[in-house]
């Protein structure tokens, strides 16, 4: 299945092109879920929101082909 | 603008009413520009005092250090709108407490501090409440210049304001540069409430 991701902020550069823009498609396993994204991704242990078609997801959640993922990285200031 | 562009604004949001969760240097500044701007009612929830270190850059005044943050700006607030109407919560809000408190809100402001808390309030808001407009920040610390702070749209119900990068930890929070992801915040609470979700 091709999932379009998107990795915002600092996480940009954690595509796996390596390019200048935030978002690419990639392939994967079908069934592959958001959490094994992130762990193949090698994302850093640090506090992020994922979307999956524009809704909040949580690990566990499946992905099918066609979904975009995102992951933005907040940082501290309020 | 004309008159009459203005009173179906002023209408408008005063039919409304927004949460803020977190008084800080971007929820008080959120909260008087959406008082200003006609909004007809604002939930305010954050258990802080106000402390004197924070008079650099958050709406508050020497002699309300030691005050309720709630008490505080709510007095600041009817200063400026008698009418406005203000519903106080002094907690930390939470995935137990947050529908209780937001569930009538037609927008919600995320304007808490830590990067933890951010992304939690940001999940438990998107989870209990997967509907309401949620504005958030992030990448308000710093003296970069002023473009680089934008609007931009994280989700289906979810606006993200600043410069996306740079943390309060390690820079410094300069008033005008706070005061700029707030107003982000609060025009973009004001187009989400007229309809106008594209940033």
């Amino acid at each position: 299945m091709r999932v379009e991701l998107a990795l915002f902020a600092s996480l940009r550069r954690y595509l796996p092109d390596g390019g200048d823009g935030h978002e690419q498609t990639i392939d994967l396993p079908d069934g592959t879920t958001v959490g094994q994204v992130i762990s193949m991704l090698g994302l850093p242990d640090e506090p992020r929101v994922v979307f999956v078609n524009g809704r909040h997801a949580h690990d566990e959640q499946p992905l099918h082909d066609g979904d975009r993922l995102a992951v933005f990285p907040p940082v501290a200031g309020g | 603008m004309s008159p009459s562009e203005e009173e179906a604004i002023l209408g408008r949001l005063a039919r409304t009413r927004v949460g803020i969760i977190g008084l800080g240097g971007l929820g008080s500044n959120v909260a008087w520009m959406l008082v200003r701007a006609g909004v007809g009612a604002l939930v305010l929830a954050d258990p802080d005092a106000v402390e004197a270190g924070n008079l650099d850059r958050q709406f508050y005044f020497l002699d309300q250090v030691g005050l309720a943050k709630t008490d505080a700006l709510a007095a600041n607030l009817l200063r400026i709108r008698p009418d406005v109407r203000l519903e106080l919560h002094r907690v930390r809000v939470t995935g137990e407490n947050v529908a209780a408190i937001f569930g009538g809100c037609n927008a919600i402001v995320e304007a808490v501090d830590a990067a933890e808390t951010k992304a939690a309030v940001i999940a438990t808001c998107c989870d209990a409440l997967p509907d309401t407009p949620l504005v958030a920040a992030s990448g308000i610390a710093g003296t970069g210049p002023a473009d680089r702070v934008v609007t931009q749209r994280l989700g289906e119900a979810v606006w993200l304001c600043g410069d996306a990068e740079t943390p309060a930890d390690g820079h410094a929070l300069v008033a005008p540069r706070v005061a700029l992801v707030a107003a982000h915040q609060a025009l973009a609470v004001v187009r989400v409430l007229l309809g106008e979700p594209e940033p």
